[in-house]
């Protein structure tokens, strides 16, 4: 019985935790497009933004204070998720991980 | 003051650089697009409207660095690339360099892609500043500075029929005035769908194919985009300029009385607006030799430099081109019908507007 | 850059939030009173409340539905200063008069209205456009007084006004007019709101330039225009000037589309060629009004290119008094640049409490007598423009 319960709750946790880990991959994937997308990145596709790169003050990306303030905006349009100030988006936009991260805790 | 046209960039439905233009000059052809004017519904309308193509800019620019520009400033860029490339001036100080541009109508298609990014959900939170930023009408002058390192004055002039002509008036104070050593002055309209929408619904187009400048009683004006970028300077070391702007006079037909002087070309801005398109012909006479090369490039306020470049141009190839339409032109009336080596060393430049106001550009050749 | 005559100007009138003339605007920034709040003149559905400096929709000379806001402002502030002048319709036909103003809602199409109907394949009332091409902002008052000068709209951002000031000027110099009636016409808008608040730029509470907490700028709307005379025109009338625009200097950061350049380079350069053109020292200036619309960059940036090029000069910004009327603004500053000159005196720069450690020089905090003849007017523009007048002292009070 005990070895029972014990299969069934890791089961359930790693199937959370499973279904935990392709949604936060989905929203890694989804904060790729906005940004290729919503920022006119035209020579750079989604998949070629490494998880952990530096978004801004990277000269391969090339974002500048305009595409932080843009970015802004379509995270409040694509997730919700509302940035209050450009320092609090400093925070959140290191990278991809951070910002992930930071809409997470407040979706 | 004379200045001195030493580079000209042009960019329209007739292609891209001064050759193209010159091409089209050669061969009166005027390349269109169909488009829809008017979103899906009960105000849609096919018509015919002058579209630039500027991928020719990623040759002087890298598109990285193009990447937010909306199609307003890649006008401006390309214009003013070509322009400076032309010029063939090799020690240009950018930093004693200004910047002029006129434009009727800014960056339409970026201001309503501003408003889209506020009605699309109606929340005024998700208005896009990149859009924003690139619908003031300044933007492609900040671009053009921007990108090709130009620090001198910049100037963004929006004054309809009259932007252009204007703006030459302030590129030659600002010569006289040792301000800068060198103007980047440009013309520079875009077609929008909406405007070409409003134009159709103000004024009624008489069917017909084509821009006929000289039907002075008819609607035949298409709407369309392009850009004519001129460098401009206050002396000249050689003659390789393409011609000399003598004169600009900005007034009101109803209180000036303009002369023509018999031994000059008259092109004319006419470009099948009917309400403007009437006050032409006090000008026609049997004195000057006209033409209007509207039809070649289209009806919008920018039009004004591509006819200054065709005055540049024929001046520096020594050729007048045939005015690529004419009917309607009375009989008696004198009309540029087939090429030919230029015979005048003048051309003025005239544009009228609704409201009377004119301008009136003296170009000359370089005989010195 | 050649230097060149101070032209002189001989009617001055703005509106504001601060007053619907000058001298009124005058005693309300000398008694340090702010009319700032909540927009009325338009809604949004923004969280927060972003205040602006409105002047009253039920004003009298707002009432005309068939042009622009912005359009009602310059011909109001036109009549106003035209008059001053002692000028009026028929003795400026006797004139060649050019108009030059400078303005960003008056030359956009961006009713949103319209748009939304005709996104939706709808047939839009053509109301608005209509009103669009008659509102251009020179044309109206070229036509209100039929004038047959060049006529010319600047759109430059927020240098418009300067530079329709420095440019009108220069025609004179030229000689290519008698008369030029030049300034600055904005609006408030919701576009404009929306912007500017999507550039994380716009203080929700009422703006602080230069102060250590400031948080961005508040938004704007007026007009001012000068009367700008020809020496031989204003001797005619025997009209003493009530100010002169002695120099003008403009230049680009050529670095950013909405960051003024770190190191200041086109603010120095456009005040070294406003001194030069002018044939003023930098040592004969009384005060400098800042452009200081309290946003983190330009304060920073204004500050340290005054501390270096004008060190020890007071200078204060009034966008505290007026929001930041866009194209209008370097007019309307120049207007109270001139007014405080007759004065002799500038009013604190409001908004202004407690100095920020990283900016080189700080504001006035209090009103302030001054002493001299001559005064710097300065705007730094979206897109990098830098533009500067020196403005003189005149005779007349204003």
């Amino acid at each position: 019985m005990f070895n029972i319960c014990l299969i069934a709750g890791l089961i359930y946790f790693y199937t959370n935790n499973y279904s935990y880990g392709i949604w936060k991959m989905a929203l890694k994937e989804d904060l790729k497009k906005v940004i290729v997308e919503g920022l006119f990145l035209e020579d750079i596709k989604p998949e070629e933004i490494k998880d952990d790169e530096l978004l801004f003050g990277n000269e391969s990306l090339g974002l500048d204070s305009l595409d932080a303030v843009e970015l802004v905006v379509q995270i409040q349009k694509h997730f919700g998720v509302e940035i209050k100030n450009i320092e609090e988006g400093t925070v959140a936009f290191q990278s991809i991980n951070t910002l992930a991260a930071f809409i997470e805790e407040r979706q | 003051m004379r200045i001195y046209v030493k580079g000209i960039g042009t960019a329209g439905g007739f292609g891209c650089g001064v050759e193209k233009l010159v091409s089209a000059l050669s061969n009166g052809e005027s390349r269109t697009k169909a488009v829809t004017l008017g979103v899906k519904g009960k105000a849609e309308v096919e018509a015919q409207v002058f579209v630039t193509d500027t991928s020719a800019l990623f040759s002087f620019i890298p598109k990285k660095s193009l990447r937010r520009i909306n199609n307003y400033s890649k006008l401006a860029l390309l214009g003013a690339s070509l322009a400076i490339e032309d010029s063939g001036i090799k020690d240009l100080d950018r930093t004693r360099m200004g910047i002029i541009i006129a434009s009727g109508y800014g960056a339409m298609n970026t201001t309503f892609s501003f408003l889209d990014s506020v009605i699309d959900e109606g929340k005024d939170e998700h208005a896009s500043p990149i859009h924003f930023s690139n619908s003031v009408h300044n933007s492609a002058a900040a671009h053009v500075s921007i990108l090709m390192k130009i620090e001198g004055p910049s100037l963004t002039v929006s004054q309809f029929e009259m932007s252009f002509p204007s703006a030459l008036l302030t590129a030659r104070r600002w010569l006289e005035e040792k301000r800068v050593d060198s103007v980047l002055l440009g013309g520079v309209d875009e077609f929008s769908g909406v405007l070409g929408y409003c134009g159709q619904r103000l004024f009624k187009k008489d069917d017909v194919s084509g821009i006929k400048p000289f039907e002075f009683n008819k609607q035949t004006a298409i709407p369309g985009g392009g850009a004519a970028f001129f460098i401009l300077t206050r002396d000249t070391d050689n003659d390789s300029e393409y011609c000399i702007i003598e004169d600009v006079s900005i007034g009101k037909l109803t209180t000036d009385k303009i002369s023509i002087p018999e031994d000059s070309y008259l092109f004319i801005g006419a470009d099948g607006n009917k309400i403007s398109g009437q006050k032409y012909q006090h000008f026609l006479n049997n004195k000057n030799i006209v033409a209007a090369y509207s039809p070649l490039y289209g009806s919008f306020p920018a039009a004004a430099a591509l006819d200054l470049a065709v005055a540049g141009v024929s001046m520096k190839k020594n050729r007048i081109f045939a005015s690529p339409e004419y009917s309607g032109l009375k009989d008696g009336l004198r009309i540029i019908k087939e090429e030919s080596k230029i015979n005048h060393e003048k051309i003025c430049c005239l544009k009228i507007c609704d409201h009377d106001e004119y301008a009136l550009i003296r170009v000359s050749k370089n005989n010195s | 850059m050649i230097q060149g005559k101070h032209i002189a100007v001989s009617g001055i009138e703005c509106i504001c939030a601060a007053g619907l003339n000058l001298k009124d605007c005058v005693d309300s920034m000398f008694s340090n009173i702010r009319n700032v709040a909540t927009p009325s003149g338009f809604s949004s559905n923004h969280k927060t409340v972003y205040p602006v400096f409105e002047i009253p929709g039920s004003s009298p000379f707002l009432q005309n539905p068939q042009i622009f806001k912005t359009g009602q402002l310059a011909l109001e502030a036109a009549h106003g200063a035209v008059k001053k002048a002692g000028l009026d319709k028929k003795n400026l036909q006797q004139k060649r008069v050019g108009v030059c103003i400078g303005t960003t809602v008056g030359s956009s199409l961006n009713n949103e209205k319209f748009y939304q109907e005709y996104r939706s394949g709808k047939d839009p009332d053509m109301a608005p456009i209509k009103r669009f091409l008659r509102s251009n902002p020179a044309d109206l008052i070229a036509r209100e007084y039929n004038l047959s000068g060049p006529c010319q709209t600047i759109v430059n951002a927020c240098s418009s006004g300067t530079d329709a000031i420095g440019i009108g000027a220069s025609w004179i110099q030229a000689g290519i007019c008698d008369v030029v009636i030049a300034g600055g016409a904005d609006e408030l808008c919701r576009v404009t709101y929306n912007g500017f608040i999507s550039l994380l730029i716009v203080d929700s509470s009422p703006c602080r330039p230069f102060d250590v907490s400031r948080a961005g700028l508040n938004l704007g709307e007026g007009a001012a225009i000068f009367v700008l005379e020809s020496e031989k025109s204003l001797t005619e009338r025997k009209i003493a000037p009530s100010a002169f625009i002695c120099g003008y200097g403009s230049s680009s950061d050529a670095y950013h589309l909405t960051a003024p350049k770190p190191d200041g380079a086109g603010l120095k350069r456009a005040i070294t060629d406003a001194l030069e053109e002018s044939g003023v020292f930098a040592s004969d200036i009384a005060f400098v009004n800042a452009h200081g619309t309290g946003t983190e960059n330009n304060d920073r940036v204004e500050s340290m290119v005054l501390d270096l090029m004008l060190n020890g000069v007071p200078f204060h910004s009034t966008k505290g008094y007026t929001g930041h009327t866009l194209g209008a603004s370097g007019a309307i500053e120049a207007a109270f640049t001139s007014a405080f000159l007759v004065a002799g005196k500038i009013p604190s720069s409001i908004g202004f409490s407690k100095k920020d450690p990283e900016l080189h020089s700080s504001p006035q905090a209090e009103n302030k007598q001054i002493d001299g003849n001559f005064a710097i007017s300065e705007s730094l523009a979206f897109g990098g423009n830098n533009s500067v007048l020196v403005i003189g002292r005149g005779s007349e009070p204003l």
